[in-house]
Order: C-alpha cells, then sequence, then structure tokens
C-alpha cells in the first residue's frame, strides 16, 4: 500500500466480502447509488482514510469529523465511498491503496458503480447499464446475466484506475455504468444501477425510496456536482465520448 | 553587464500559453468559489450547461423542486438570460442538516452568458424530467465564400 495513502480500520472487517466503489464522476451515480446501498443495508463504517494527498477538510456529521473517504461495510459487503471530489493529482494513488487494502481483506470481487453520459438525457425513458470486466471469465459472467457490454472506447476516472489495477493484480472487477446527465445528479441513473447490481450479485437493495427522494438529491447534490465537474474537466472527461482508435 | 540571456520565440510562446492556463485556472476557481445560494434573496443557484451548435445555443438547467408553471426565462440585454423557478415548497438549511447557517429559500435563479449572437426574441423552451431546456436560434454574420 502507498505510504502516503493510509486506511485506517477502526472495526472488524469483514474477510471474502464483494467491495463497491461510489466514488463522485458523472452524475454522481456511485455516490448516490453508495449513499441509497449505505442506509438501505444498514452498513456501519469499518476504516477510512489518511491522507495528505487528500483536500485539507473534515466531513462533520453529527457535529463529529469523519474522513472524506471511507469504507462501509457489513457481513458480506465493503463499499469505498467518497464525499468529496478525488483530484486527478491523487486519483491514482487514492484508489491504489482501496484496492491494494481490498486484496488485503481476500475481497472475491471489486464492482465500480458510475455513469456513462448521454445526449438528451432527459428525453430518454429506458436507461441503459453497462459492464466492462478485468478478465474475460467474469465478463462472460456478466453477459450471461444479461448485461450489455462496453465493448470499444474510453474509461476516465476512478473505474478506469479500478479495472486497470485490478486486472494487473488478477482482482475479479467489474465496472458498471448507468446512462445518465454528465452534470447533473442523477438518482434516476443510481437507481437502475442497483437494479443491475443486484443482477449480477447477492447485493439488493430496493430503489423506491431512492427515486421518491429524487428531487431532493438533485438539490442536495448541486454542491458536490459543481466540484466534481472542475475535477473531470481537469481529467479530460470527456474523452470517454470520444472513437478510439485501435492499433490491434 | 546584463546576465539576462535572451529568449527564443518558442519560450515566449510557451510563456504566454502557461499564462493563459493560469488565468483560465484562477477564472474557474472564482466562478466555483462562491455559495450557490443566497439567504437575501433567499434564492439557491441551480447548475446549468450551455451548448452551442451550428444552427442554436442550447441551455439546461436542473430544477429540482420547480413549479412547471412558475418557471420564468429572460433576455437580459442580447447575451444574457435570466432564470428562475419558484420551488414547490421552501427548503430551509436545516434540512440539509446544517444548523450553522438560517434561512430558507423558494426560488431557483441563475444567470447565464451566451457565448455567440442570438436572436433572444425566438426563445423556445421546454421542461421535462425537472431539467428545463432553452433553445436560441444563432444570428449568423456573412459567411466567407471558399474559392
Amino acid at each position: 500500500m502507498s505510504e502516503k495513502v493510509r486506511i485506517i480500520e477502526t472495526k472488524r472487517v469483514p474477510h471474502g466480502a464483494v467491495m463497491l466503489f461510489g466514488f463522485p464522476d458523472v452524475g454522481l451515480v456511485g455516490v448516490i447509488a453508495a449513499s441509497h446501498l449505505i442506509s438501505e443495508l444498514s452498513l456501519t463504517e469499518v476504516a477510512h482514510m489518511d491522507s495528505k494527498l487528500l483536500p485539507p477538510l473534515i466531513v462533520l456529521h453529527k457535529g463529529l469529523p469523519h474522513s472524506p473517504v471511507r469504507i462501509f461495510g457489513n457481513h458480506d459487503t465493503l463499499l469505498a465511498v467518497s464525499e468529496t471530489a478525488i483530484s486527478a493529482d491523487t486519483i491514482y494513488p487514492v484508489m491504489h491503496a482501496l484496492i491494494d487494502w481490498g486484496r488485503n481483506t481476500d475481497v472475491k470481487m471489486m464492482i465500480s458503480m458510475s455513469g456513462i453520459p448521454i445526449q438528451d438525457r432527459q428525453n430518454v425513458e429506458e436507461l441503459k447499464v453497462f459492464a466492462a470486466a478485468s478478465n474475460s471469465e467474469i465478463l462472460k459472467m456478466v453477459q450471461d446475466k444479461g448485461v450489455q457490454v462496453l465493448k470499444e472506447g474510453y474509461m476516465v476516472g476512478p473505474q478506469a484506475i479500478m479495472m486497470q489495477h485490478c486486472a494487473n493484480t488478477d482482482v475479479p472487477a467489474i465496472a458498471l455504468l448507468a446512462q445518465c446527465f454528465f452534470n447533473y445528479p442523477d438518482p434516476e441513473a443510481a437507481a437502475e444501477l442497483l437494479k443491475e447490481l443486484a443482477n449480477i450479485s447477492e447485493i439488493k437493495a430496493d430503489v423506491s425510496k431512492l427515486l421518491e427522494k429524487g428531487e431532493e438529491i438533485r438539490l442536495k447534490a448541486r454542491d458536490v456536482m459543481r466540484r466534481t465537474q472542475h475535477e473531470m474537466s481537469k481529467m479530460k472527461k470527456t474523452q470517454e465520448f470520444d472513437i478510439p482508435l485501435y492499433v490491434s | 553587464m546584463s546576465s539576462k540571456k535572451r529568449r527564443s520565440i518558442f519560450e515566449i510562446i510557451d510563456e504566454y500559453f502557461e499564462n493563459l492556463s493560469e488565468w483560465a485556472e484562477r477564472f474557474r476557481e472564482e466562478l466555483i468559489e462562491k455559495p450557490t445560494w443566497n439567504n437575501r434573496t433567499c434564492t439557491i443557484e441551480p447548475l446549468r450547461n450551455i451548448m452551442v451548435t451550428p444552427t442554436e445555443v442550447i441551455i439546461t438547467v436542473d430544477l429540482p423542486y420547480a413549479e412547471e408553471n412558475e418557471i420564468r426565462v429572460e433576455p437580459i440585454g442580447s447575451d444574457l438570460i435570466e432564470i428562475s423557478a419558484k420551488m414547490k415548497r421552501k427548503i430551509r438549511f436545516d434540512e440539509f442538516g446544517m444548523t450553522q447557517y438560517e434561512g430558507e429559500f423558494k426560488t431557483l435563479q441563475c444567470q447565464t452568458r451566451i457565448p455567440v449572437p442570438v436572436y433572444t426574441d425566438k426563445i423556445e423552451a421546454n421542461f421535462k424530467k425537472g431539467i428545463l431546456e432553452i433553445h436560441l436560434p444563432r444570428k449568423h454574420r456573412e459567411e466567407i465564400p471558399i474559392e
């Protein structure tokens, strides 16, 4: 694990769990989905990140300080979530530290929850969820479950680093990406993603409350979305729209 | 005797672009480093986006809690649009769990500058899934003939 990033465990951490990631990205899909899972599955904080690479901030909850990057869990699920946009300069060590920590707890699978932006999103009634995987066996598994595969293209951001590091270290990993708004918080997309998560894993959550609270979430998430947009621009996130030129 | 080395044109260009990129970064920081609410005017600033196509400028605004028949789109001069929407209910700071501020918000409001000339008298707008979409046809200047 990187010396610049420490993961401090505060509770007993389950071994052999599925580890999810919900980081600020397009439509805040991952963060909204993560936040819903924490409340629906009653996940509790088991660890947090400590690093000088993170912005100099703490998040206050009920008057007590918390790291902006925390890991929640129960007996079979771990969920890493960030309440602040991670800058392009620090995203590598942050993601590597989380993945290496997950490997040390023998996670059986890592799943990144995020979005894939589409134009005219407000006119789309049925949102699709796509997947990419760290190896061909996992890719076949998601295909067999009926999930559409993201066949060609670029991936930018936390999920890109997760996929690459997991592939390099032989950790089974999936990136789940729901169609969403680029720069507006998208609770509907988060709900679609959670439905697909339930399809490919044992992690199941009722999304009705998430959809009911859609407007409240959109209003609350404006500031995180705004700052995330700033970091996405530094990461050249729009490269995901580019048509790739493959050298085979 | 001065030891100042004469700079090449490339160094001057590099410095120009470095300064330009620093300025752009500062400008972006200034835009982002301000609260998105104003408790004097009881307004919240919504997220918005602007896209320029060959024929029109499309502005979208995310308006959670907006009352559809209380949305106002108003041109201010030739290159500025003001958007305001009354919310279905008042939102208080304590609903966000914030007890350090007091106040309540009734309106979503923002202004957006339009980067190219448009016909502000030909605005069309629609509201779907909480997103306001404004279309402004572009004014095209005389085209340059290609020989």
